[in-house]
C-alpha cells in the first residue's frame, strides 16, 4: 500500500516536471542566437554584396560591395570592413564598421572621415544593413508566439515571433520584430522600427543555399517603411574564409587595405 | 483518460498565438520583383579607374564689367595594383586642358598626384617610396596638421575642398608606418629635391613639394570607439618643429564632432607673401567643428578656423590693394587659411527630389572683413557618368577679403565619363 502511494508520487513528481518542460516556452533568446548562426559564419569571412535598388519597379541603383567580417573576441559582434567596387566612381573607397565606430575613407583624397550611424552611404541601406550583426548581442528576444506565414519564396513556414528590443544605444534599430523558422532556426523576415515607434523597413531572408559549412539566406529583399516601392535587393555571393588580422580593422590600416 | 492531452493543448494554444500569415500585397509585389531581377554577372575587380571631363563655364570679372567664358577637358587615371604578393603600386595623374580668357588665363597642367611601391612586411609593417599624397587632419575645411599640401596644387578646377585634397600632387618620401590592434605609428621622410617650381605642362614639379628635407611623425591610438586621437610632429631644416592633435568623436546617434590644431614657430602670412624679412613667431592654427546628419540624409556641417599667422581685420585693411592680391594668392598656394577667423558652412543632400541626384555646396565666411565665398553643386549620376551643375560666388564689402578674388561668379556645366 506505502509502495503503492510512494509510486504514485514518484509518477506525479516525474509527470509534473514532464509537463513543466513541455509546457515552457523556447527560450527568445537562443532561437535569436541560433538564426544568428545561420546568417553568420563563426570564423572571419569575406562575401560580395550586390545591391539593386528599385523605385515603383524601376531599378534606380547598383551597387557591388566586398565584405570582410570578424567577430570581436571580447564583445562577440562583428568588426566589418567594406569596400565598394562598383560603380567606378566609388571604386576602392572603404568603410570600416565596428559597432558605432564608423569610418569612411577615399583613396584619391586619402581622408578617413568618421561617420555618424545616421549617414547613409547605400542609398536605402543603412551601412548596418550590409554588414554581419550578431543580433543576439544588441537586443533582448522576448517570444510573442507562433505563427504559420510565407517565407521570402511564398512557402508556408511555422515561425516563432520574436519581439527585439535594443539592449544599447550602439545599435542601428531601436525595436525589431523577427520570424524565425521552427524547425530550421532560418531567419524568414524581420521588421525594424524607429524609436518613434514607426516602420523603418521589412526584410525577407531567402534563397537559402549552402555556403561555409551550412544552409544560409543569399538574398535579403528590403521593402521601405514609408514607401513599399521602395525596394533593395541584396544578393550574397563569393562566401569565403579570410584570416583577418585585428591590425586591419583599424583607422590607419585603411590606406594600406588591399586585400588582392 | 485524456485530460492532460487536453490540458496540454489548452496550455499551449493560449501560449502561442497561432496564426496563418500571408505577405502584405506590399510585399508580394516586392518579392516578386526581386525575383525578376537580373542576376548581374560579377565582374573582378578592376585595378585601375579612368574618366574623361569635359566642362564649358561662363564667369563675371568685377570692376571691369566684363564676362569670360571657359572650356577645359582633362584626362584623370588611378591605378593601384599587386605587383607581387607583398609589393603594391600606385600610379595617380591628371591632365587638365583648360582654355579661358578671363582671369587667370586657362593652361595646360599635368598633375602627377602620386607614383609610389609600397611594401607590406607583415600584416603590422609597411614600407612606401616614392610620390604620395600624405594627408591628415580631421577637419573639412580648413586643415592645419596637413602640412603638405602647401604649393600641393597645380590646378584648380574646383574649390570643393574635398576636391583640392584630392587633385594635388603628393610630396615625394620614404615612409614606413608599424600597426597594432588600436594604435599606429607612422615616420616619413620627405628630402630635398628641388628649390623651385615648374610650370611647364609635364614638369614633375618636384621643387613644390620638395623644397627642403622634412620629416613627420604620426601616431594614434584608440582609446575607445569614441574617441580616437592622432598626434603629429612635423619639421624640417628651414621649418621649425610643428606639433598637431586630431580629435574626432561621436555625439549620439547623428552627430561627429571634430577639431584640429597646431602649433609652432613661423612667420606671419603677411611676410610671406610680401617677402619680409621677419623672426619666426608662436603660431597656432585650429579647426573644430560639428557634422549633423538628418534622418532624410542631409548632411550638414559647421566649422570655424582660426589662423594666427594670418591677419586680422585692421592688418588686412592696413595692406594696400597689391599687397592684399600677393597674400591672397600666397595664401591659396599654401593652402592657408587667408584672415584670422573663418566660419565654414558646408551641406550635401543625396537623392534630393530623385534618386541619383545629389547637391551639395559651402559658404565660407570671413569674419575679419564681412565677405563670403559660396559655392554650390548640383550633380546626377548615371552608372557610368556624371553631369554637375556648378556655381562659385565671391562677395563682399569694398575692401573685404573676397572681394579682393578678381571673379564674381563662375558657372560651370561638368559632364565625367567614367571609361
Amino acid at each position: 500500500m506505502k509502495a503503492t502511494f510512494l509510486c504514485r508520487i514518484a509518477l506525479f513528481v516525474a509527470g509534473a516536471g514532464i509537463a513543466a518542460i513541455v509546457l515552457a516556452a523556447p527560450d527568445a533568446q537562443a532561437i535569436l542566437t541560433a538564426s544568428d548562426a545561420v546568417r553568420n559564419p563563426s570564423k572571419p569571412f569575406a562575401v560580395t554584396v550586390n545591391l539593386l535598388e528599385y523605385r515603383n519597379a524601376k531599378q534606380t541603383d547598383a551597387n557591388t560591395l566586398a565584405v570582410y567580417s570578424k567577430a570581436d573576441e571580447s564583445s562577440g559582434q562583428y568588426r566589418s570592413l567594406i569596400r565598394f567596387m562598383e560603380p567606378q566612381r566609388d571604386a576602392g573607397k572603404l568603410m570600416l564598421k565596428n559597432g558605432n565606430d564608423l569610418w569612411f575613407y577615399d583613396p584619391s583624397s586619402k581622408a578617413s572621415i568618421r561617420l555618424s550611424p545616421q549617414q547613409r552611404l547605400l542609398g536605402q541601406a543603412s551601412n548596418g544593413d550590409v554588414v554581419t550583426v550578431n543580433l543576439a548581442k544588441d537586443y533582448r528576444a522576448e517570444l510573442l508566439g507562433e505563427e504559420d506565414l510565407a517565407d521570402g519564396e511564398r512557402v508556408m513556414r511555422h515561425a516563432y515571433k520574436l519581439a527585439l528590443a535594443a539592449v544599447s544605444a550602439d545599435v542601428t534599430y531601436h525595436r525589431v520584430e523577427m520570424w524565425v523558422d521552427a524547425a530550421s532556426s532560418r531567419p524568414i523576415k524581420a521588421r525594424f522600427y524607429a524609436e518613434s515607434g514607426h516602420l523603418l523597413k521589412t526584410a525577407y531572408y531567402r534563397k537559402f543555399q549552402p555556403q561555409l559549412d551550412r544552409e544560409r539566406p543569399t538574398e535579403v529583399v528590403i521593402i521601405d517603411g514609408l514607401d513599399p516601392h521602395w525596394v533593395t535587393v541584396m544578393r550574397y555571393s563569393d562566401y569565403a574564409w579570410r584570416d583577418i588580422p585585428d591590425s586591419w580593422l583599424q583607422r590607419d590600416y585603411l590606406p594600406r587595405f588591399k586585400p588582392e | 483518460m485524456h485530460w492532460p492531452a487536453i490540458l496540454l493543448s489548452l496550455a499551449l494554444l493560449l501560449a502561442f498565438d497561432a496564426r496563418a500569415a500571408d505577405a502584405p500585397p506590399d510585399d508580394l509585389d516586392a518579392l516578386t520583383l526581386a525575383d525578376k531581377a537580373a542576376v548581374a554577372a560579377q565582374q573582378p575587380a578592376r585595378p585601375w579607374r579612368l574618366f574623361v571631363e569635359g566642362a564649358v563655364g561662363q564667369g563675371e570679372l568685377r570692376g571691369m564689367d566684363s564676362t569670360f567664358t571657359m572650356a577645359r577637358g582633362a584626362l584623370d587615371l588611378r591605378v593601384d595594383g599587386m605587383l607581387m604578393p607583398t609589393l603594391r603600386g600606385v600610379f595617380s595623374d591628371r591632365l587638365d586642358l583648360v582654355h579661358s580668357d578671363g582671369v587667370p588665363p586657362g593652361d595646360n597642367v599635368n598633375t602627377l598626384r602620386e607614383a609610389y611601391l609600397s611594401w607590406s612586411r607583415t600584416a603590422q609593417q609597411a614600407f612606401d617610396v616614392g610620390r604620395v599624397n600624405i594627408r591628415n587632419g580631421a577637419a573639412m575645411g580648413f586643415n592645419p596638421t596637413d602640412w603638405f599640401k602647401a604649393n600641393a596644387l597645380r590646378a584648380i578646377v574646383n574649390p570643393d575642398p574635398a576636391v583640392l585634397r584630392d587633385n594635388r600632387q603628393g610630396t615625394v618620401v620614404v615612409q614606413a608606418q608599424q600597426l597594432w590592434a588600436d594604435a599606429s605609428l607612422s615616420a616619413t621622410f620627405s628630402p630635398r629635391l628641388a628649390r623651385s617650381a615648374d610650370t611647364a605642362t609635364f614638369a614633375l614639379n618636384a621643387g613644390a613639394t620638395n623644397p627642403e628635407n622634412r620629416w613627420l611623425l604620426a601616431g594614434s591610438y584608440k582609446v575607445n570607439d569614441q574617441f580616437n586621437p592622432q598626434l603629429l610632429v612635423y619639421g624640417g631644416v628651414d621649418t621649425p618643429v610643428q606639433v598637431g592633435l586630431n580629435v574626432s568623436a561621436l555625439l549620439g546617434d547623428a552627430v561627429v564632432a571634430y577639431g584640429e590644431v597646431a602649433a609652432g614657430n613661423g612667420m606671419s602670412l603677411i611676410a610671406q607673401s610680401l617677402g619680409m624679412a621677419q623672426p619666426n613667431d608662436g603660431q597656432q592654427r585650429a579647426s573644430a567643428g560639428l557634422t549633423y546628419t538628418t534622418p532624410f540624409n542631409l548632411g550638414l556641417s559647421a566649422e570655424i578656423e582660426y589662423n594666427s599667422a594670418a591677419p586680422d581685420e585692421g592688418q588686412w585693411h592696413a595692406l594696400p590693394p597689391g599687397a592684399q592680391q600677393q597674400l591672397l594668392a600666397t595664401a591659396q598656394a599654401l593652402q592657408d587659411l587667408p584672415t584670422r577667423s573663418q566660419l565654414f558652412f558646408h551641406a550635401t543632400w543625396k537623392d534630393l527630389f530623385m534618386p541619383r541626384l545629389d547637391v551639395s555646396g559651402f559658404v565660407r565666411q570671413d569674419l575679419q572683413t564681412s565677405s563670403q565665398a559660396l559655392w554650390f553643386e548640383g550633380r546626377y549620376a548615371w552608372q557610368r557618368a556624371d553631369l554637375a551643375l556648378q556655381w562659385q560666388v565671391y562677395a563682399g564689402e569694398a575692401g573685404s577679403l573676397y572681394r579682393a578674388v578678381p571673379q564674381r561668379q563662375t558657372v560651370q556645366l561638368v559632364l565625367r565619363v567614367y571609361l
